[in-house]
């Protein structure tokens, strides 16, 4: 193909796109029993997590591999606000956002300095040390954590409107906005200074690109959307435990941003559901065809490394963009 | 007084199997530049063959040689069949170390679930070959036993072996010629791609090593959802990271140090904070020297 079709997006197409899912999120959300509610939430929350991770390594080119570690500190801050002061849950939320992203300026201080390596076993020490602090203070709640209520549907809903679907409801609804604030983002200055960071470091310099902010900033909002995913978890589990945040949960974020394709926001979707869908079809399988409880349990890991490490070699950028390269040349 | 000196000597020799640890990582980094997290995979599963070779011969003395064979043979495999085809595919990206970690993630869950396929819940017994009752001084049992001389011992010989190979050998030569200038080294004839296997396969057996020696200072007995071999993994890169990742010597250092500390805390200060510490000292570390305690800051150390 010699022509180069270029079709032109513009913000309106993406704001009816995202209108779209809305709708099909609402439309789903009346037809699926409880538990596909739940399992719609967990998609909405790892959406948002997953985002966190490709803003950051995707487009800022830092690696973190404690992502699970900014979700705790979303969902603990979002419990303690709700225990200690009383305050609406959406202030929770707000104030998760806000704490996590003052965390992630401070990591992303140090952050800035180090590369490569270093960046990735300081973000896995991170990973795997904070959430054993709960256990050292009284107030967090130790190992059987601190409970999160993210409140009861309305009763102008009527009485068939289950838990589980209103929260369902309410992670979609974040994710969305957060997704389209995130798209946004990454479409301003500050989205094309971090590409121009990754991209070229000297050549962004002398473009008059302060590296170290840029770098710093890029944390900081990384870390933030990441708060609000942990609060968002912690809403739907009710509960923040230490166990809610192993070290499995960063690695699984990570792998998540793998298969979404980390250098392409699109795809998130992609990993999300591949995180949950995999468990489920795994399962099903194991239950068709295996009668061993063994293969039962084992599958899931399995298949998600083995995906893992077919995407890392078909489609090292990602299933989206293999796609485009595919069809749009 | 006692209670200090125990703790430093349950640190150093804790510390001793970190290092052991980090120096499987730094080797692989070395030669390849890629953080090997399957690094842990392959001690776990080193340690099931000690385990098994134990088990038939009933000698300590043949199966950690044979493990850290095993464990060579694994990690070469590794390197053969999967990073190297990995790595020609993905091309030299520079900065890109992103894709691999999460291919080396990949890999430990793979070996993970294989391990726990064959093994299910039985675990492979690997207790300690000497006594583990610590000497008595001036009436006192102190925390130094033949089982922690033995663990420390079989450690620095390991050391002292491989800087002797790195320093006195060809093949050492080679090692670094080849993951200081890759290009320059093939121009000089140096199989750069063969040295790069015998890294990996150098670094398999010294993770078997820490694998084993963990398992003998530890519980004794290694199952594949073992908690100490992901102590044993984040421990190891913590030291190597600290360390500098480039350097042996930086990987004893950094080990060394994370375990006394870590030791320390736990002993004065509170177990749940032992983690927490690692990070700690980590960022510190990495906050005063970046390029951690040893590492050269830019290019390549041979």
């Amino acid at each position: 193909m010699g022509v180069v079709h270029k079709r032109h997006v513009t913000n309106k197409h993406r704001f009816i796109g995202f209108v779209l899912i809305g709708l099909l999120v609402y439309i789903l959300s009346n037809t699926v029993d409880e538990w596909k509610s739940f399992q719609g939430a967990t998609i909405a929350v790892y959406v948002v997590a997953i985002a966190s991770i490709i803003l950051l390594t995707g487009y800022s080119g830092q690696i973190s591999l404690g992502h699970g570690a900014l979700l705790a500190i979303g969902a603990y801050t979002a419990a303690l606000t709700q225990i200690y002061l009383h305050l609406p849950v959406w202030i929770c939320f707000v104030a998760a956002v806000l704490v996590t992203s003052l965390f992630g300026a401070l990591l992303g201080s140090a952050a800035a300095r180090l590369s490569g390596p270093y960046l990735a076993g300081t973000t896995l020490a991170l990973a795997v040390g904070l959430p054993s602090i709960a256990n050292q203070f009284s107030f967090l709640g130790g190992e059987q954590g601190i409970s999160f209520d993210a409140g009861w549907p309305p009763l102008s809903f009527g009485e068939a409107f289950t838990q589980y679907k209103w929260f369902f409801w309410i992670t979609s609804l974040a994710a969305l906005i957060m997704m389209w604030w995130i798209q946004n983002l990454l479409r301003s200055r500050y989205g094309r200074t971090w590409r121009a960071v990754k991209t070229n470091e000297v050549a962004a310099e002398l473009a008059g690109i302060h590296l170290a902010r840029s770098k710093v900033l890029a944390f900081t909002v990384s870390a933030g959307i990441a708060g609000m995913a942990g609060a968002l978890l912690a809403a739907t589990i009710n509960n923040v435990s230490p166990s809610a945040f192993p070290l499995a949960l960063s690695f699984s974020l990570a792998t998540g941003a793998v298969l979404s394709g980390v250098n392409t926001l699109g795809g998130v979707m992609i990993g999300a559901v591949a995180l949950v869908a995999i468990p489920e079809i795994a399962s099903l399988v194991a239950d068709r065809w295996s009668g061993s409880e063994s293969v039962a349990s084992l599958l899931p890991d399995f298949i998600v490394s083995a995906l893992l490490i077919l995407t890392v070699f078909l489609a090292p950028k990602g299933p989206i963009e293999k796609f485009w390269s595919r069809h749009v040349k | 007084m006692f209670e200090l000196i125990n703790t430093l000597l349950i640190g150093i020799t804790a510390g001793s199997i970190y290092s052991l640890m980090a120096i499987s990582i730094v080797l692989v980094w070395r030669s390849t530049r890629v953080v090997n997290f399957a690094a842990g995979g392959l001690a776990l599963a080193s340690s099931f063959v000690g385990a098994a070779i134990l088990e038939k011969t009933g000698s300590f003395w043949i199966a950690l040689p044979l493990a850290m064979v095993a464990g060579a043979i694994f990690s070469a495999f590794i390197e053969y069949f999967f990073l190297r085809p990995l790595l020609k595919r993905s091309g030299d990206q520079g900065a890109e170390i992103f894709l691999p970690i999460i291919a080396t993630l990949g890999l430990l869950g793979i070996i993970k679930t294989i391990l726990n396929y064959i093994y299910g819940d039985r675990i492979g017994a690997l207790p300690p070959p000497l006594p583990d009752k610590g000497f008595v001084v001036s009436g006192e049992s102190i925390a130094l036993s033949p089982m922690r001389l033995l663990i420390l011992g079989i450690v620095l010989l390991l050391m002292i072996s491989l800087t002797l190979i790195f320093q006195r050998t060809n093949l050492g030569l080679s090692l670094r010629a080849s993951s200081f200038a890759p290009e320059i080294s093939r121009l000089a004839g140096i199989r750069v791609d063969f040295i790069r296997t015998v890294g990996w396969a150098i670094s398999g057996a010294a993770g078997a090593t820490a694998g084993i020696l963990q398992t003998t200072n530890g519980s004794g007995s290694v199952s594949p959802e073992s908690f100490e071999f992901s102590l044993l993994l984040v421990f190891g890169f913590v030291a190597a990271v600290i360390g500098g990742i480039e350097s042996l010597v930086g990987a004893v250092l950094g080990g060394l140090t994370l375990g006394i500390i870590l030791a320390i805390i736990l002993m004065y200060v509170g177990g749940s904070l032992v983690f927490i510490a690692a990070f700690l000292i980590l960022i510190l570390v990495l906050l005063l020297r970046p390029q951690g305690i040893i590492g050269a800051k830019g290019g390549r150390r041979a």
